[in-house]
């Protein structure tokens, strides 16, 4: 039972790792624009092809790919905010409606560009860790958890010691008021939607080898970002990684222990409960934070 | 504002002309394949998605299968020699766009037969069905009931079939004693579910668990692995998950450290899946299709012409695309050529009859009869042997044909009973 327990603790730590890292993009890019990201799911699947593209099919490094996902799929953020979400700034569902579209023009690209069927990814590495026969973690499994760290660490860092980071977190605070104290709207949109397509972009690609990659993959993880981001509090960063963590260990446990049909609806539940309990989310405000 | 949008030259009379024209050309499909000598065939299935697996590569056999008959001189019926084209429509294994599907095909493309997966989708489908009489055809015995007198299962009995592994597993490897499973929890999976419960009470292989449901969007499998791997099984069952399903579940196996024999419905690209894990991993994998390159396919009892050349054509022309169903739906067809060239007539009601005439049918796999009526409420299922395959040195081998009709003879009780208890006989469903 011990070691039924730790496994579960592990695979519960992976998914809570790459579950944040979507999720405190799309709360980053919401905070700082306004704009609920439909796409953010296919950023993440946009990350998993260019490990396709370049690790599978260029024999590029896996590293390196992975790399080249977080920085193509951070410029395909750009290109968003650019060509969709800026014009509309001004309609309240134009950035909602306009990456509704975006997430078909994606999903259409990656059909027509690698076919529909599953894409074959040859594993990273085999290692395993070994604690015990019965307790295993997966390098490659490993390297998600590394990066969910490590990033969101250097975010955090980012946002609370850097003048950048600052201006981030006032934009997202009022944008009039630090329009007026010279920040720049426009450059911290970019930021945070490079930041945040990044990190969606980073966790498509460092996955890809351990999922189904496929044009439809980003359905499944944006129903889970969003469940997160309204547990945590729409808006906040602390609030997504909280609620990562904590809808990751009852979904993990639920399905080892009870069935995943039944860690889907308890997870559904939860949202429920603290819509119901508090509307803002666990970390939350009246105002976008 | 019509003539801002219209380009140069274009006149509105002419527009209109061209509209009348058209939509009276489209109005009028089965006219054009009388005077085209070409009959149409729909194909209507999901070509992308998660269960694309089980479409797109049953349409690329099916092509090659028409060429092969159109080469050879098309359908003979009785008012002269058919060529056949086969019209897809991808209905992304959703009703809606089932049912949207099946009446484009039926209205504007005049089609003589429709093939499906099923599953899912049949239920959107079934209203055209009732109300054009159009003759469908399923790989989902499941969606067959006693309204649906125009629908035939004449590929391949799923679920049942699956019982044929268990049954040989247990008489060549009675030491496996116990078995857990997993599946998503939806129309293909559950009436599984409850065919491999009766398949290992059938053989006295104790179920250690429930079991284990999934959720169809699931990406992560670690979890459902952890608790498979729980009580130290002898046997896993995949029961008829998805490709999408059976090659992250088998990498977890691999990386959680199991060790005992997999069973499974199919095993679609099993070369990833064994250059994700390792040969030696795969080795003894038990499912039930086989590649068409094996010898044991050049027998006397199989009904497909030259297994071997198709096979070999297929990966020539879509390299690493076969699959389970690659050969199933041009199988089907060649059912339907030969009762309709029997009934001299593409009209479903003069085929369907020509087919099932004296209750028995050539099934791909050898001599079947048509049946059902237990299980389906109807007799339009076409039964007979199925292959056991495993994988060997990395190689599909087909190990044995087994009878489904004797194992239902002897463990049918068991069948139904599981079949009950998950709520999916058809007066259930």
């Amino acid at each position: 039972m011990l070691e039924l327990l730790a496994q579960t603790g592990l695979n519960a730590v992976y998914a809570a790792s790459y579950i944040s890292l979507i999720a405190v993009g799309l709360v980053l890019i919401f905070g700082v624009m306004g704009v609920i990201n439909f796409a953010h799911g296919e950023l993440y699947m946009a990350g998993a092809y260019t490990v396709v593209l370049m690790y599978t099919d260029f024999q590029v490094p896996f590293f390196l790919a992975v790399a080249m996902g977080l920085i193509f799929v951070g410029c395909l953020g750009l290109a968003m905010e650019r060509a969709l979400f800026r014009p509309l700034r001004d309609n309240p569902l134009g950035g909602l409606v306009a990456s509704i579209g975006f997430l078909m023009i994606l999903q259409a690209v990656a059909a027509m560009g690698f076919g529909v069927r599953m894409e074959h990814i040859a594993p990273v590495t085999q290692a395993v860790i070994e604690f015990s026969e019965r307790v295993r973690l997966p390098v490659a499994r490993l390297y998600v958890i590394i990066a969910a760290v490590v990033l969101l660490s250097a975010l955090w860092i980012f946002l609370k010691k850097t003048r950048f980071g600052w201006a981030l977190r006032a934009a997202a605070q009022d944008p009039e008021a630090a329009a007026l104290q010279g920040i720049s709207i426009k450059q911290t949109a970019r930021i945070a939607m490079f930041i945040g397509a990044g990190l969606a972009g980073i966790a498509g690609a460092l996955t890809a080898p351990l999922v189904s990659v496929n044009p439809h993959m980003g359905h499944s993880v944006i129903i889970t970002a969003f469940i997160v981001i309204i547990v945590g509090g729409v808006g906040s960063l602390e609030g997504a990684v909280v609620a990562s963590v904590a809808y990751a260990i009852i979904h993990t446990f639920m399905t080892t222990f009870y069935d995943g049909v039944i860690a889907d609806i308890v997870g559904l539940s939860l949202m429920l409960l603290v819509l119901i309990v508090k509307p803002t989310g666990l970390f939350g405000s009246a105002d976008r934070a | 504002m019509l003539s801002k949008i219209m380009k140069p030259g274009l006149t509105r009379r002419t527009f209109l002309q061209s509209s009348a024209a058209a939509a009276a050309a489209s109005s009028l499909p089965r006219l054009a394949h009388a005077q085209n000598n070409v009959i149409r065939i729909g194909f209507l299935a999901p070509l992308t998605g998660a269960v694309a697996a089980w479409g797109k590569p049953g349409l690329d056999g099916c092509q090659i299968w028409a060429e092969r008959v159109n080469a050879a001189g098309g359908i003979q019926l009785s008012d002269g020699a058919y060529q056949v084209e086969f019209v897809a429509y991808d209905n992304e294994y959703d009703p809606a766009k089932a049912r949207t599907g099946a009446t484009k095909l039926i209205r504007e493309d005049g089609v003589s037969f429709i093939m499906m997966l099923g599953g899912d989708t049949w239920p959107g489908v079934q209203p055209v069905a009732d109300k054009t009489g159009m003759l469908f055809s399923t790989l989902l015995p499941s969606d067959l009931s006693p309204d649906t007198t125009t629908l035939i299962a004449p590929a391949e009995v799923h679920p049942i079939y699956n019982v044929t592994g268990v049954e040989w597993l247990a008489e060549n490897r009675p030491e496996l004693k116990t078995a857990v499973m997993c599946a998503q929890d939806d129309a293909l999976g559950l009436p599984s579910v409850a065919t491999y419960l009766a398949a290992f009470e059938a053989a006295g292989i104790e179920m250690q668990d429930e079991p284990l449901l999934f959720d169809p969007a699931t990406t992560d499998f670690a979890p459902v692995v952890t608790r498979l791997m729980s009580s130290n099984p002898d046997i896993v069952c995949l029961d008829t998950c998805y490709s999408d399903y059976v090659h992250p579940i088998c990498e977890q196996l691999f990386q959680q450290g199991y060790q005992g024999q997999i069973i499974s419905c199919t095993a679609d690209f099993y070369d990833q899946i064994i250059a994700k894990t390792s040969k030696e991993f795969m080795e003894g994998f038990l499912f039930q299709f086989p590649d068409f390159d094996d010898p044991a396919l050049n027998s006397d009892q199989v009904n497909f012409e030259d297994p071997n050349g198709f096979f070999a054509e297929f990966n020539k022309r879509y390299p690493g695309q076969w699959g389970a169903v690659s050969w199933e739906y041009a199988s089907v067809m060649d059912l339907w050529k030969a009762a309709a060239e029997k009934a001299g007539s593409a009209e479903p009601d003069a085929v369907i009859a020509a087919m099932k005439e004296g209750g028995t049918g050539k099934h791909a796999f050898g001599d079947a009869r048509w049946w059902g009526t237990e299980l389906f409420g109807i007799d339009n299922a076409l039964v007979g042997d199925w292959p056991v395959v495993a994988i060997e040195n990395g190689k599909a081998t087909i190990k044995e044909f087994r009878s489904i009709p004797a194992w239902y003879d002897k463990h049918g009780d068991l069948l139904v009973k599981h079949m009950k208890a998950y709520d999916q006989m058809w007066d259930q469903r």
